[in-house]
């Protein structure tokens, strides 16, 4: 039964992960649980073929971020940006940019939601606190690609999300 | 940027959702019971289509028109089959971990742009070929004389609305297939760099 053991072990470790994924992949709740079930399916099912081949760590975040990949692709959602365009849409003057802490994960999951993959993935992976070689190992992009990208996401993040007045520091 | 990361990983989420095994093979029971249901509908398709023109053939209804509605039988199964097989090469591979993301995309990506720039073969010319014969026959029976007064008419509107249809196919088709060509582009120059 190690195809079990090692699926207890990853949703143990990684569950709120995962969770926190389908969250920002999926605004509508019935949605978000559907992806999050299947990422859960896909997981266990890949454990039958795991055998350290990477690790614990890499596998999960793979079978969640390919899982997601698929439903995204099945939903043919339109409109999605890069990194770069997303940061020319948001204007400096926009005044939803400057936001209270209660909005702050809101707007970050809907900015995940309009990034193209790969950039969207980094996001997800660099907020999960994941290092840039794990976010190449993750998503296949060089390092220096993942470097790159990191930059550009510090940097969206802190022209989107400034603090309203009293919550400086959040996102500095 | 540190809190930032701290809120993220803080936000209430739902993390209890299928955590026990119970509930994993519960929700594979689920799946398998929907392609079933999915793979029944098909079979309820098919064999009432078959028994409508078969029925249709025997009872000598549109004698002329017999083999073309054969061949759109045929045609209809072919699709069904087709659309089904692309339906269950859609379904998740149990290697998942094993492909980093941009990989796996681009899978997933190149296998819907060869299926939709080869719909003109596997959808659209199974039923091009009976369409165009019954075109034909249509055709003939008018020149002949056999056919009523009013079949001229009928005659150009199949053809206007056969070319307008199948036109609008194949670009949606076409235009669906280079979408997921450059995005495959896209991701190729990205791992290039």
């Amino acid at each position: 039964m190690a195809q079990d053991e090692l699926f207890l072990g990853a949703i143990a470790e990684f569950g709120p992960a995962l969770a926190r994924l389908a969250a920002a992949y999926e605004a509508d709740w019935d949605q978000r649980r559907d992806l999050l079930q299947d990422v859960k399916l896909a997981l266990w099912r890949s454990f039958a073929g795991y055998a350290g081949q990477c690790s614990m760590r890499t596998w999960v975040f793979r079978v969640a971020h390919n899982t997601a990949i698929s439903t995204r692709l099945r939903r043919r959602k339109l409109g999605l940006v890069s990194l770069d365009e997303l940061a020319d849409l948001a204007a400096a003057d926009d005044p939803e940019a400057t936001v209270g802490n209660a909005h702050v994960l809101a707007r970050l999951q809907a900015m995940i939601r309009r990034l193209k993959p790969p950039d969207d993935q980094v996001m997800l992976l660099y907020l999960e606190d994941q290092d840039a070689a794990a976010i190449a190992e993750i998503t296949g992009l060089s390092a220096g690609a993942v470097a790159t990208r990191i930059h550009r996401v510090k940097q969206l993040l802190s022209n989107r999300l400034r603090q309203a007045p009293g919550q400086q520091g959040e996102a500095a | 940027m540190k809190d930032l990361k701290t809120a993220w990983k803080a936000q209430q989420v739902e993390v209890n959702a299928m955590t026990s095994l119970v509930e994993v093979r519960a929700r594979a029971a689920e799946v398998e019971a929907g392609v079933r249901r999915r793979n029944l509908a098909l079979y309820v398709y098919s064999a009432a289509s078959i028994l409508v023109s078969a029925w249709l053939i025997a009872r000598g209804a549109f004698p002329a028109m017999r083999y073309p509605m054969v061949l759109m039988v045929a045609a209809h199964l072919m699709v069904l089959w087709q659309i089904n097989r692309r339906i269950a090469a859609r379904r998740l591979p149990a290697d998942l971990g094993a492909r980093p993301a941009i990989d796996f995309h681009r899978e997933q990506l190149e296998r819907q742009a060869h299926g939709l720039s080869r719909a003109w073969l596997w959808y659209m010319l199974p039923f091009l070929v009976p369409f165009v014969w019954e075109l034909g026959i249509m055709l003939h029976r008018i020149q002949t004389g056999e056919a009523p007064p009013e079949a001229p008419r009928l005659l150009a509107v199949f053809v206007v609305t056969g070319v307008l249809f199948w036109t609008a196919v194949l670009l949606a088709f076409s235009r669906a297939a280079l979408k997921a060509r450059l995005e495959i582009e896209r991701l190729s120059a990205l791992q290039a760099n």
